[in-house]
């Protein structure tokens, strides 16, 4: 029906027309610089080898010991799910909580939707379940911080250099395998590409199926209520 | 290079140059554009079934909250010890300002200027940076667009780094745990610090950027 389609910055709700981009370029709104779009190729392909990465490297980076401290002949390792469980133990709940869900459960829920999202769309089989799924995948983005994590790691050795000998763990290369799985796999991830498949393939779906998509809630509760209140 | 911004900017036509003007808003998380109806200012988004709003609704009210709840929790995190440091029987406080003078005189200034950064400089200008954007709405300052949303991009893109202090004291409470001679733990003040993590980040997802544009009216129209 449009010849153009027409499209609006989400940051500053300028009307634009879409325009074509190639891949490794990126379209900026021209008014406040928001990205509109940056192509990947073989985006999904690439994110689904990332995501089954991270996944399999996840348990061993977080539960295994990252760093041994070696101080005066006496020794102490820990892993990440350790840092949890102290801060527990010193009953110090709320900032375990976040050290919890920062570093341990929303990175591994973050692996696991973008995991799903990415099969369903490889395999052809997404739906309106998976659009959801993505959806809520934005939700968590920034609440998974294995990056300040890692930094955290640097200055704890750093901090203790001199006044212990620090050994490295097989957990800590996990670490940096599973943090370099998740940039990557994010860093990769061609958002509009992902949405237009999604949208493309539970539509079709949705048509073989007979099955609705889901709507917008039904008129008859909005406009009348506002003018017959007003009148007598 | 401010003509040809407004020539891009009008080139969909002499007609509306704003999605809220031309009656159609954008699904905030798959992007895809929808109609408003006159009679309601939400609706499902046929594509990801989200709540579309023209503007987040209680946008400035929420970011407001947020915003001066991270600023009272500020002071707490930065005045009470955040650390506790066991030695040889002898129980040593310190505050993170304590950790970051520690790191000055060890010489070790790199790792100094991180720590700063990433617990002192950040949130202090998270939260200055959101109350004056959140100010120029308010009294409708129309200039400095562009550059007042490049900072609240930067704002969303650091909120996370203050977590950084966090997560050493956590590391350091495993690692440092030498029996009688050393152990580290973490003291009152990392609860606080959380918290300013916390209202901060979410101050910022609250907040509509939208907003700060609607404060004009397009140049270009201004000049007909
Ligand atoms: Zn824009
Ligand atoms: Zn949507």
């Amino acid at each position: 029906m449009n010849p153009k389609k027409i499209i609006l910055c989400p940051e500053c709700d300028l009307l634009l027309e879409m325009s074509s981009v190639e891949e490794g370029e990126k379209l900026l709104c021209p008014r406040c610089g928001a990205i509109l779009g940056a192509p990947v190729k073989d985006s999904v392909e690439k994110v689904l080898a990332l995501t089954s990465a991270g996944l399999l490297i996840y348990v061993p980076a977080i539960f295994l010991p990252l760093l041994t401290f070696d101080a005066a002949g006496i020794e102490s390792s820990g892993s990440i799910a350790d840092s949890f469980l102290a801060l527990i133990n010193t009953h110090f709940y709320f900032t375990g909580l976040m050290v919890f869900l920062t570093a341990i459960l929303i990175p591994l829920v973050k692996l696991v939707m973008l995991f799903i999202v990415a099969a369903s769309l490889y395999t052809g089989r997404s739906s309106r379940k998976t659009a959801v799924l993505f959806r809520l995948y934005h939700h968590l983005d920034e609440w998974g911080m294995l990056e300040v994590y890692m930094i955290g790691i640097l200055v704890t050795i750093i901090k203790m250099l001199h006044m212990a000998h620090v050994n490295y763990d097989v957990g800590f290369y996990c670490f940096i395998g599973l943090l370099a799985a998740t940039l990557g796999s994010a860093a990769l991830m061609d958002k509009k590409l992902f949405w237009d498949e999604i949208d493309k393939q539970a539509l079709a779906r949705e048509q073989k199926e007979g099955i609705l998509p889901c709507r917008r809630p039904e008129p008859n509760n909005g406009p009348p209520a506002l003018s017959t209140q007003g009148r007598p | 290079m401010n003509n040809r911004q407004n020539d891009i900017a009008c080139n969909v036509g002499q007609g509306p140059v704003t999605g809220k003007e031309a009656g159609l808003m954008i699904c905030h998380y798959c992007h895809k554009v929808v109609s408003c109806h006159d009679y309601d200012e939400a609706t499902i988004c046929p594509r990801c079934c989200a709540t579309v709003h023209t503007r987040k609704p209680g946008s400035i009210t929420y970011t407001w909250a947020l915003v001066l709840t991270s600023l009272i929790l500020l002071f707490p995190a930065n005045l009470l010890p955040i650390m506790q440091v066991d030695y040889l029987g002898s129980q040593e406080y310190s505050t993170i300002m304590d950790g970051i003078i520690y790191f000055f005189k060890e010489g070790s200034y790199g790792i100094g200027i991180v720590i700063l950064t990433a617990s002192v400089l950040v949130p202090v200008f998270k939260i200055a940076g959101i109350m004056l954007i959140l100010l120029s709405i308010h009294f409708r300052w129309k200039t400095w667009l562009r550059h007042k949303t490049m900072m609240f991009r930067f704002i969303e893109f650091i909120g996370r780094w203050s977590m950084l202090d966090i997560f050493v004291i956590a590391l350091l409470t495993v690692l440092v745990n030498f029996g009688f001679f050393s152990t580290i733990s973490a003291a009152s003040a990392a609860t606080y610090f959380c918290g300013v993590v916390i209202s901060t980040m979410l101050a910022a997802i609250t907040f509509d950027t939208r907003l700060i544009w609607d404060t004009c009216i397009p140049p270009n129209r201004e000049e007909e």
